[in-house]
């Protein structure tokens, strides 16, 4: 398994402390309400807090909260890069960073691996590109480096999110907003923007209709530009879930809206009635 | 993934084609290319398999090693998988644009999540004792070939080396001072194989125009915006599905893709185990064609 070799983790023989927990850890039911008092096989996203413009020193930053999910994000560029090939002269290009601080998660770092990191920068781009106007920034790189400050399950939906704020308070050309939803299919019913426990609950012996679902999603065009899922679902439940999904990002979308146009407010304030 | 230089003129013709069911080789839209495969190809493995699909090739090797089974699952035992070129990706002038290294990440990962649940393959089988030791199945991929639609030839080699693969018996027993030691049983024909029923496939939809392809050629990906990769076992459930590509894609063609996909999908599976099973049954009297073909 390729390793991480950029950061100092500690001796391997450390072990969480959760392993030597002699209570086992209870699967959560699958029925009655959730565990923060949402509704399941509803379209219940948790409330999201966002704001855009914290960092100074990159050119567009957003930041997230949905729960306990904390994610950060910066965007930096249009920068010139050195004419490596054909396709640089004529668009641009997008290249994304994503990243999880240690003690974002309950185990410190244990499931995080170098390659799994990337495989989230990777949908990540994925998802962002299309909305992307690249071919107005020829010969140029833009860069989008998320931090996720705490993972409190949906992270990949939340991180979308995040960097289409990013992108867009940069000033970065786009086509539409890129919103994230994500699900989780347990049995016979679903639950929208899962916490970190009910995304990773097994439930032994269920079987079928066991999965979880990221959607990425661009409202006004109607278009998905990123889809996600694993687990054991039929396809009748992929596809009601993906619709799912849309519907939950049509709920973020006024919110992300509101925040962007108070961003702008307070960059460039409304000239006074004089 | 490796590009082709198409001209204008040349995407406009495929994209023609497609729309009237017709493809530049003269298939549908939902035909795969003449597909080979092969098991047992190299005898110092587990278990192999060689599979070619038109002229992408990909060999998949496994081997099954004692190890530690992971923290929090203490029961069972579990697969790792890496995926390689077979020459350097510099070295190819193919495989521009995104070097070879990333796309290697990007198969292996989909791999994870395509075997991420309980059912495709009985991980509790593979456990020795609880906690202390299980087998570990290295699954490695060796790509040898790309002419697109590297993810269904990965995946079916995978469900044939899995197949093929013999993993020997062990017995535990435990020594003077309490200590467990492991012993490999002498004959080295006494090995336990695996149950591949539930193994699913992959299936690569390419949306061409308004249509979509099964088993694109690299001229037709080319001329494609996005992809949907969705695997299916031979229920007919979707074990992991993943949007691929720049471009962005209607829900609507979405749900038609994986209506097809699933269609496809499920009907690979039979014709694959019978040839498995034929395979299998010839036994010492197989001709073994191997490499030079």
């Amino acid at each position: 398994m390729p390793t991480d070799t950029k950061r100092v983790r500690g001796p391997e023989a450390s072990q969480s402390p959760l392993l030597f927990w002699s209570r086992p850890a209870k699967a959560l039911p699958s029925h009655g309400p959730r565990a923060d008092g949402r509704q399941r096989d509803q379209v219940d996203v948790r409330p999201v807090f966002v704001r855009c413009g914290l960092v100074s020193q990159a050119k567009g930053s957003a930041y997230i909260e949905a729960g306990n999910t904390k994610v950060l994000c910066c965007v930096y560029g249009p920068r010139e890069t050195e004419r490596r090939d054909e396709t640089d002269m004529k668009s641009g290009r997008l290249t994304t960073d994503m990243r999880f601080a240690p003690f974002s998660c309950p185990e410190r770092g244990s499931w995080i691996q170098g390659s799994q990191d990337k495989d989230f920068s990777l949908m990540l781009q994925e998802s962002l590109q299309p909305a992307v106007c690249l071919h107005k920034y020829p010969r140029s790189q833009i860069e989008v480096n998320v931090m996720v400050l705490e993972n409190s399950g949906s992270i990949l939906a939340h991180a979308v999110t995040c960097a289409s704020m990013a992108l867009a308070d940069a000033g970065i050309e786009m086509y539409d907003l890129v919103l994230g939803c994500s699900l989780r299919q347990d049995g016979g019913s679903f639950v929208v923007d899962p916490t970190y426990p009910e995304e990773n609950s097994c439930r032994s012996g269920s079987g079928e209709k066991q999965g979880r679902l990221t959607v990425a999603f661009l409202p006004s065009l109607n278009q998905v530009s990123g889809l996600q899922s694993d687990g054991e679902m039929a396809e009748e439940t992929l596809t009601a879930g993906i619709r799912t999904c849309i519907e939950g990002c049509y709920k973020v979308y006024p919110v992300i809206q509101q925040a962007l146009i108070k961003a702008v407010r307070r960059a460039a304030p409304p000239p006074a009635e004089s | 993934m490796a590009t082709v230089q198409v001209s204008e003129a040349e995407k406009v013709y495929i994209l023609h084609g497609i729309r009237d069911d017709l493809r530049v080789d003269g298939r549908g839209c939902e035909d795969y290319r003449h597909m080979e495969v092969e098991t047992d190809v190299v005898s110092n493995t587990d278990g192999s398999a060689k599979v070619t699909l038109g002229h992408t090739a990909v060999l998949v090797g496994i081997k099954a090693e004692i190890g530690k089974p992971r923290p929090m699952i203490a029961n069972e035992g579990y697969l790792e998988f890496f995926v390689d070129w077979w020459v350097s990706a510099n070295a190819t002038p193919e495989f521009e644009g995104r070097g070879g290294e990333e796309l290697g990440t990007e198969l292996s990962n989909t791999l994870y999540k395509v075997f991420n649940n309980q059912h495709s393959l009985d991980l509790k089988s593979l456990c020795i004792s609880p906690g202390e030791h299980c087998w570990v199945l290295y699954v490695d991929v060796l790509l040898l070939q790309c002419d697109g639609n590297l993810y269904d030839a990965i995946s079916v080699a995978i469900k044939a080396a899995l197949f093929n693969t013999k993993i020997p018996r062990v017995h535990i027993s435990t020594d003077e001072e309490g200590g467990k030691e492991i012993e490999l049983s002498d004959d080295p024909y006494d090995c336990m194989r695996l149950d591949v029923e539930n193994v699913p496939c992959i299936v690569t939809l390419c949306k061409i125009g308004h249509r979509h392809v099964v088993d694109a050629t690299l001229l037709e990906k080319a001329c494609s915006v996005a992809s949907l990769i969705i695997s299916v076992t031979h229920r007919g459930i979707i074990t992991c599905s993943r949007k691929v590509g720049r471009g962005s894609l209607d829900p609507e063609s979405i749900c038609e893709m994986i209506e097809a996909g699933k269609r496809v999908g499920k009907a690979l599976h039979p014709p694959l185990m019978k040839l498995l099973q034929q395979e299998e049954s010839l036994g010492k009297k197989r001709q073994k064609v191997g490499f030079l073909c």
